[in-house]
């Protein structure tokens, strides 16, 4: 049963990966693939698909394969660095609320009423006030999601500060920074790949969501603004318009995230089963059992933001 | 007492941010020219207009004066006036009240109550069918409301249509007067739609976990124990594995409901809303958006985060007395 399991899990992984490869690089060349200047009306409106247009037109007249093209380097671009940006922030308050009792209460009260807010309506306040160019989409996007992991690295930190070798570390006078950066970190380092593909995953969709509520940034079309903006037109259904207006930026928004998704389950099954292996002592087993609450709250119903909602 | 401080602590936070927020960011909610170059509906009135407005909204005073001002105006329940519309803003929140209600409340418990029979029973049987419906339901908890909506307008109103695309209720019933039933029904075939939108995109989540809580039960001593003493298969499902595995379902139901009503996983009601054009709250804040009308934005954020407060709170109270319960 496992290995057939293994299997299944890491040939999805493989095709995601794949997926994911193919549109990224399309995104990055956009500019040389692109056939026509998505800004530009490139010829009469709402045309089918044809061999000039391959994805027709929309109702500006815009060539909608171009305007996917671009679409596409905007959303991945914003889904990218919201990810690195809340990476960070969730690593550094984690470590600094896990190390220092002054900072704590802090850092986790901040955290707490983060996690409170309504998402939707604080971004429709903020971005109709400040404005919903791209920089500030970005810094809202990482701001909402940083706290979940915070809490999970705080809590892994806490326990590594107890490990024998993070106080024999201590006793032989290291300072905290270098106890924080040589000894602590690593030991964290085990949840970065869960917290880059649930950010990646909640900085696409929220871009999408945003941008479908009219809150994208007018300059630069990404996916969720050409699914807004063919929504926005009354007469979308009147014709077979939505099949090329609505079906590409929908589909690519849904396997990017399949996509990563499955890149994720690829990545924990290996992750999970030489710890078992190596592990048979009882020490060993209840070892593992403490790493439970760590893994635990990173799952659906323990965080606010579950990652398998996101 | 140390969560009612918490939560005391939480509800100042979000009182204060919904003051703060509007005035810290950068731009001008009369002027407007600074929000992104789009210009509000007040930027081309007069200035001694302008001027009347900044009195009104108590612009003119100082910090701590608006910050008095915006209290007292809480306490006595005035949300301000919309702009655009010219209506009270708890006016216009009241009217579309029932429908963001109704429509949360069935997803949210319809996906609670199906998705934790369901993930309970597959878990229970085990199996192929179970491994399958489990890939299945990872899929979907990892698409957002927005294309699970998309899609299924696409499939059931746009290609097949058996269900309206877009609308609350028909605009123009039949003339033969409408009794209460037609009403109910129409607007329940209108609601289909929006509502199985927001019960899918609750229901995986609750099937995994449902699944999981069974999962760790079946293989408990006492269940062993209760098998061996030839106990019905029902009852031991009902009486001794059910009840130890319901704990997380009810506080994820707690969470699943704030997510739906605020869109803590940026979705929820407001994007449903927009999408079929439901006219209850999300709808109102999407088109506020549009309109530049702060009041109402500022009101749908205080009263989404309250509620979430609330269910919170509330869902915080019952697990710990579920928790002592079962200790004892």
């Amino acid at each position: 049963m496992r290995p057939n399991r293994g299997l299944g899990f890491s040939s999805l992984a493989v095709i995601g990966a794949i997926a994911l490869a193919c549109i990224v690089a399309m995104a990055i060349l956009a500019p040389w693939l692109a056939p026509y200047d998505p800004r530009l009306s490139a010829g009469p409106a709402l045309l089918g698909p044809s061999g000039d247009h391959w994805l027709g037109t929309n109702d500006l007249g815009q060539d909608v394969l171009s305007e996917w093209l671009w679409a596409a380097r905007a959303s991945l671009l914003t889904a990218a660095l919201v990810t690195i940006i809340s990476t960070a922030l969730a690593w550094l308050f984690g470590v600094a609320a896990g190390l220092s009792s002054r900072l704590d209460g802090a850092a986790m009260g901040v955290c707490d009423l983060l996690l409170a807010l309504p998402a939707v309506p604080l971004c429709m306040l903020v971005l109709s006030i400040a404005g919903s160019g791209r920089r500030n989409v970005i810094l809202l996007l990482a701001l909402l999601s940083w706290p979940v992991f915070a809490r999970v690295v705080r809590a892994q930190v806490r326990q590594l500060a107890h490990e024998p070798y993070v106080e024999a570390a201590q006793a032989m006078g290291a300072g905290r920074l270098h106890v924080a950066w040589r000894h602590i970190l690593p030991g964290t380092l085990a949840l970065l790949p869960a917290k880059l593909l649930t950010t990646v995953r909640f900085a696409l969709f929220g871009e999408a969501t945003l941008a479908f509520l009219g809150l994208g940034d007018p300059a630069s079309k990404s996916w969720g603004t050409m699914l807004g903006w063919a929504f926005n037109d009354p007469l979308l259904f009147a014709s077979q318009a939505w099949l090329w207006r609505v079906l590409p930026p929908a589909a690519s928004i849904a396997i990017v995230v399949l996509a990563v998704t499955w890149i994720g389950t690829g990545l924990e099954q290996p992750h999970e089963h030489p710890a078992q292996l190596r592990r048979p002592s009882a020490a060993g087993r209840r070892n593992a059992s403490r790493h439970q609450p760590a893994r635990h709250a990173a799952q659906p119903g323990y965080g606010q933001r579950a990652p398998g909602t996101i | 007492m140390t969560r009612a401080v918490r939560y005391a602590g939480l509800l100042a936070g979000l009182v204060v941010l919904n003051f703060a927020l509007p005035r810290a960011l950068p731009g001008d909610p009369l002027d407007g020219s600074a929000a992104g170059g789009m210009s509000s509906a007040t930027a081309t009135l007069p200035a001694a207009a302008q001027a009347q407005l900044r009195a009104y909204y108590h612009l003119d005073q100082p910090i701590l004066g608006q910050f008095t001002a915006y209290l007292s105006d809480l306490a006595h329940g005035n949300l301000g006036v919309s702009i655009s519309r010219g209506t009270p803003v708890a006016q216009l929140i009241g009217e579309r009240l029932p429908w963001t209600a109704s429509l949360v409340l069935a997803a949210v418990v319809i996906a609670a109550v199906g998705g934790s029979l369901l993930g309970g029973l597959l878990a229970w049987k085990g199996g192929r069918l179970d491994r399958a419906a489990v890939s299945a339901a990872a899929a979907v908890a990892a698409l957002p409301e927005l294309l699970i909506g998309i899609g299924l307008a696409l499939v059931f109103a746009v290609t097949l249509r058996w269900f309206p695309l877009q609308g609350g209720q028909a605009s123009f019933p039949e003339s033969g007067g409408v009794n209460a039933f037609a009403l109910l029904a129409d607007r329940l075939l209108h609601l289909a739609l929006p509502g199985l939108t927001l019960t899918l995109a609750g229901l995986a989540a609750f099937l995994l976990l449902a699944r999981g809580a069974v999962a760790q039960v079946r293989g408990a001593p006492y269940i062993r124990v209760a098998r061996a003493k030839g106990l019905p298969e029902t009852t031991i499902a009902m009486r001794h594995a059910a009840p130890n595995a319901a704990l997380p379902l009810l506080s994820y139901s707690a969470t699943r409901l704030a997510q739906a009503v605020g869109g803590a996983t940026l979705g929820g009601a407001i994007v449903v809303e927009r999408l079929y054009s439901i006219p209850g709250i999300g709808l109102l804040a999407f088109q506020s958006i549009q309109a530049r009308d702060y009041p109402v934005l500022q009101a749908v954020f205080l009263l989404a985060s309250l509620s979430i407060l609330v269910v919170n709170l509330s869902a915080d109270v019952l697990c710990q007395a579920l928790e002592r319960r079962r200790a004892a």
